[in-house]
């Protein structure tokens, strides 16, 4: 008997510590970037580890919570929504960020765009237009980060006082693409921005600043999720 | 005491008054917190408690005919307390519905039916109470019918003149009342007491509900409530019109910014902008006479005062006016300006006069409220320098949400008319966003193409030029080809603002891309293609970039039942209703119809199966009215919309004058004997009068365009109102057969013709995105012949005469 009762402490002592070391959502996480991510092409090693552990489900409102890796936006109040896994990937992928940039992010949001960057460069640069937004995303990100900066302002004039950057990501819907951002871009930086009336479907869009001679690529129409071809 | 036949005919009239302005009401509350084919789909479903109402009498008919007394007025009173309080019960944080909540989850399916269910209560109730007054007077049904018909007519009238001076959440509440009343005018003797008592508590309710009406709470995702998020905005100015809804919102950070060129370096202005319903209008910019550069000289939009010096300039959908600043500022002679909204224009030349820099008051400029259509048939030929379009999308003309709104200003006819109006030098201007997968591009160039050849331009390509910028494309069309030094001066503006020709002649492939590459080549492939009339770059697309024509002009609408296959072999089906939703939706509410209808109609089939034979004949008949007649009414309202010039005295005109002229019909029919013989003379004679209609109705219309207001009211009441005499006679004679023949069949009868209108709104719709409305009305015959032979008597197993 005393044998018996031995070995289920043991067992159950044993076990705490597995359970507190494994991670219920990492299934999630992982399942999210081999069906949704890995799939459809994205192949930047950087942004695949960062999705893989950015808890994205810490980011979204509970109520949303259940439906934190699904193939799809998210409403996070406000009018506003958490990028579909895909685009954060897509927008992360297509600026080729490397462990010594700078990023400007305009349109912190829920603030996951900033995490997945922030596990990826050396620092990283948030503005929030939406007080009440930016200080719960500011709060979340300050728990896991040290190096995101969260500001709240209006994004149109970037952040002079931390320029340049090397490359400038912008979530929120524009018709202008902002004379003062192309501004704060590194020489050879690359913007990626969502443009278009803000009332419609958007082309999310690469900006590329080379000296005096700025480029521009149209990438594909997004609102709420790409409308990429199979 | 017996309550007299004149209250009962005009309490009935007043009722049917208040339902029809109910719904009206309802729909521009729904577009406020919606979008308008969120209304149309909501209202469809609430219209079927009309169907719901006659399955509940053809299964308790004998319960609900003895309680008639007492309950014709209270579901009176209470349809009217209803009206008042249902959509504010839905616009609670609780309940609100949100329609893209249903692609991102959560709870969004659940409301969607929470709210159905509570818009259905008001019509549910009303139409019991008008379907057990027509079971009881089923032998005098034309006196009744004409009641109906001619309060619901006057109901739209009540609807708009409630929607011009309240604000939308009032209007609702002040219908209700006339239901309140209906009801304590038919209280007999018995039940006046208990009436009355029960009247005034609900118009205390309703009372309360007027004094208090509470806020709109839009969609979080509709663009009013996008722009209410951006700190230091603040809600200015609300209008109530019949045009919708007008709201100004002084929004510094929503700036005004289409696609300038990377070479700007200012800043781009903010300050008020107009939404009606909801929707974003237009910003309002102070930007003549004192500004050195117009905001619109950094946008592609600048380039056909770089290739010309117009004098003479006509602003279509002029918004707020930017286009006319635009064109002053670079030294117009005159400007017209077209403004249908009347409410806006108003609001430009006093309250916002300051911030739209008085350009609507300026000397140079004149304002004309109409449809451009109607401006254009009274112009001269040879008179304008340049014809500015504003930037697709904007002032209700957009994408998605906008896609299945009639536009006849960007159809060939359109353009031709545009053309005749210009000078020899002249320049046709219009612009949109650059779309991808690219759709209002191609089709735009679709159109212009068709209209040059229409024309008289042999070679179309020498004709039009285009730019294109990181985000929008101007194209012109000029009435002689471009010269050189036209083609010079627009490669030389391309290169200082960073932006790239995009149709010219002789341009070399390098110069399409040199500064704003695309994902494809499939927009330059297509566009080349389409310059030179290629049928096969239409026919093979994805996307229908058909022309649009007057016969189809639904500009923004991309899809249509052929394409989806393609489509979602080429896209997730999750994706094409975020690309274009207005077809979706469309299609959503027909099967949601037509699931709905089937069970309204089958349900009582049950119930009746011990009664007579002649079921299927009676299901043919009414399904046939029901359908036949809303077929007509809705290519009315299109066909008039554009030959009266403005759409919401259009729709009024169309369908009060369809009611006024079948309650007199239904009057009539009175006289007439209810057989089949009488019913098929009936029906040959509307076949007759469509067809006339199908031959003449748009010849006619479009040569009458430009005539003076009396002449055009003259021809309008004889067009609409001589079929819909005739046409309001075959329910009532129906009705009385049946009431000789199989009365039990009656209160069927009645649900399945109120069923099928609502299926007909969104099939007529659909009929008409897919094949145009002379297809419509085709349908239209063929349906009133099936109702014309319905009760044919070689047919029937035995005699259907009396």
């Amino acid at each position: 008997m005393n044998y018996r009762v031995g070995l289920w402490v043991l067992s159950v002592l044993l076990a705490i510590p597995v359970g507190f070391a494994s991670d219920p959502t990492e299934g999630f996480r992982r399942r999210m970037v081999e069906t949704q991510i890995i799939q459809r092409g994205i192949s930047h090693p950087a942004t695949i580890r960062a999705l893989k552990a950015v808890p994205r489900h810490k980011y979204v409102p509970p109520e949303q919570r259940r439906f934190a890796y699904a193939d799809r936006p998210l409403p996070i109040g406000f009018g506003q929504t958490i990028s579909q896994p895909y685009i954060v990937a897509f927008m992360t992928e297509i600026i080729d960020p490397k462990p010594h940039y700078r990023v400007l992010e305009i349109g912190t949001g829920s603030g996951y765009q900033a995490a997945i960057l922030a596990e990826i460069v050396d620092r990283v640069y948030t503005i929030e237009i939406i007080p009440a937004l930016g200080l719960r995303a500011g709060e979340v990100l300050d728990r896991y980060y040290d190096n995101v900066e969260v500001k709240i302002a209006d994004g149109f004039y970037g952040w002079a006082d931390a320029a340049p950057f090397d490359a400038i990501v912008v979530t929120a819907a524009s018709g202008v693409i902002p004379p003062p951002l192309i501004e704060q871009l590194r020489d050879g930086g690359r913007m990626i921005i969502p443009v278009g009336s803000p009332y419609m479907v958007q082309q999310l869009m690469l900006v590329t600043k080379r000296g005096n001679r700025i480029e521009t690529r149209n990438l594909m129409p997004v609102r709420f999720v790409p409308f990429t071809r199979n | 005491m017996r309550v007299s036949n004149f209250r009962q005919f005009f309490a009935l009239g007043l009722h049917s008054a208040a339902i029809i302005a109910f719904q009206i009401s309802l729909m521009q509350l729904v577009s406020n917190v919606q979008w308008h084919h969120f209304a149309y789909m909501i209202i469809s479903v609430a219209m079927l408690g009309f169907g719901a109402a006659g399955t509940a009498l053809a299964i308790c008919r004998e319960k609900l005919l003895i309680a008639a007394n007492w309950l014709i007025p209270l579901l009176m009173i209470l349809s009217g307390a209803l009206m008042a309080v249902v959509f504010p019960i839905t616009n609670t944080e609780l309940l609100q519905f949100d329609v893209f909540a249903l692609f991102t989850g959560g709870w969004g399916f659940t409301t969607l039916v929470i709210n159905y269910l509570i818009f259905f209560l008001p019509l549910f109730f009303g139409a019991l109470a008008i379907g057990i007054i027509f079971l009881i007077h089923s032998n005098n049904i034309g006196a009744y019918y004409f009641a109906n018909l001619t309060g619901s007519g006057l109901g739209g009238v009540l609807a708009l003149f409630f929607m011009s001076w309240a604000l939308p959440l009032q209007v609702s509440a002040l219908v209700g009342t006339f239901s309140v009343l209906s009801g304590v005018m038919l209280s007999d003797t018995k039940t006046l007491k208990q009436n009355l008592v029960a009247a005034l508590l609900c118009l205390m309710v309703i009372g309360w509900v007027a004094a208090n009406p509470g806020v709109l709470r839009p969609s979080s995702y509709k663009d009013i409530a996008l722009t209410r998020q951006i700190p230091g905005t603040e809600l200015r100015i609300q209008k109530p019109s019949i045009y919708g809804f007008v709201e100004v919102l002084y929004a510094p950070k929503q700036r005004f910014a289409p696609a300038l060129s990377l070479t700007y370096q200012g800043e781009a202005p903010g300050g008020y902008i107009i939404f009606v319903n909801g929707n974003y209008y237009s910003h309002v910019l102070n930007q003549y006479p004192q500004d050195n550069a117009h905001i619109l000289d950094y946008t592609t939009m600048k380039l056909p005062f770089v290739l010309g010096n117009p004098q003479r300039v006509l602003c279509v959908n002029a918004g707020s006016g930017i286009g006319v600043s635009h064109a002053l500022h670079h030294g117009a002679a005159h400007v017209d300006a077209i403004i249908e909204n009347r409410k806006i224009v108003s609001l430009l030349k006093n309250e916002l006069s300051v911030a739209s820099g008085g350009v609507l008051l300026h000397p140079k400029v004149e304002v004309h409220p109409l449809q451009t259509r109607n401006f254009l048939a009274r112009t001269d030929s040879n008179y304008y320098d340049l014809v500015i379009l504003p930037l697709l999308s904007e002032f209700g003309g957009g994408a998605g949400l906008h896609s299945l709104r009639e536009d006849y200003d960007l159809t060939i006819e359109a353009f031709v008319q545009m053309i005749r109006t210009l000078r020899p030098q002249g320049m046709v201007s219009v612009s949109t966003w650059v779309d991808h997968p690219p759709r209002y591009s191609l089709k735009l160039l679709a159109t212009l193409v068709q209209a040059a050849k229409k024309s008289g331009f042999e070679h179309p390509a020498k004709h039009i030029v285009a730019l294109r910028s990181w985000g929008t494309i101007t194209f012109l069309l000029q009435k002689t080809p471009f010269a050189d030094y036209q083609l010079e001066n627009l490669r030389n503006f391309s290169q200082e603002l960073l932006f790239d020709p995009f149709l010219m002649p002789e341009l070399l492939p390098f110069e399409r891309d040199a500064f704003n590459a695309l994902s494809d080549a499939t927009l330059f492939q297509k566009a080349d293609s389409i310059i030179i009339s290629s049928a096969s770059a239409i026919n093979e697309y994805s996307f229908d970039i058909s022309p649009a024509t007057d016969n189809q002009p639904f500009f923004s609408n991309f899809v249509n039942l052929g394409k989806i296959p393609r489509l979602l072999h080429q896209f997730d089906l999750g994706k094409l209703p975020f690309l274009e939703l207005g077809f979706f939706l469309l299609l959503a509410t027909l099967a949601k119809s037509i699931i709905l209808a089937v069970l309204l109609i089958i349900i009582p089939l049950f119930v009746l199966k011990k009664s007579q034979a002649n079921k299927r004949r009676t299901l043919l008949y009414f399904s046939a009215l029901g359908l036949g007649y809303m077929f007509v009414e809705i290519i009315l309202i299109q066909k008039f919309v554009l030959y009266l010039g403005q759409p919401m005295y259009a729709v009024v005109a169309v369908v009060g004058t369809m009611m006024l002229s079948s309650g007199f019909g239904s009057l009539f029919s009175q006289k007439l004997l209810p057989n089949w013989e009488t019913m098929g003379k009936i029906g040959a004679i509307i076949l007759g009068l469509l067809i006339i209609k199908l031959l003449i109705l748009t010849p006619l219309l479009q040569h009458t365009l430009a005539a003076n207001f009396a002449t055009k009211v003259v021809l309008s009441l004889i067009a609409i109102g001589v079929p819909a005499f005739v046409m309001g006679m075959m329910f009532p004679l129906g009705i009385r057969y049946l009431h000789k023949h199989h009365p039990a069949q009656i209160p069927w009868a009645w649900g399945i013709n109120a069923c099928m209108s609502v299926v007909s709104t969104s099939a007529a719709t659909l009929v008409s995105v897919e094949a145009g409305f002379q297809t419509v009305i085709l349908i239209a015959i063929l349906i009133y012949l099936i109702a014309a032979m319905a009760f044919y008597s070689p047919f029937s197993k035995k005699s259907t005469n009396p």
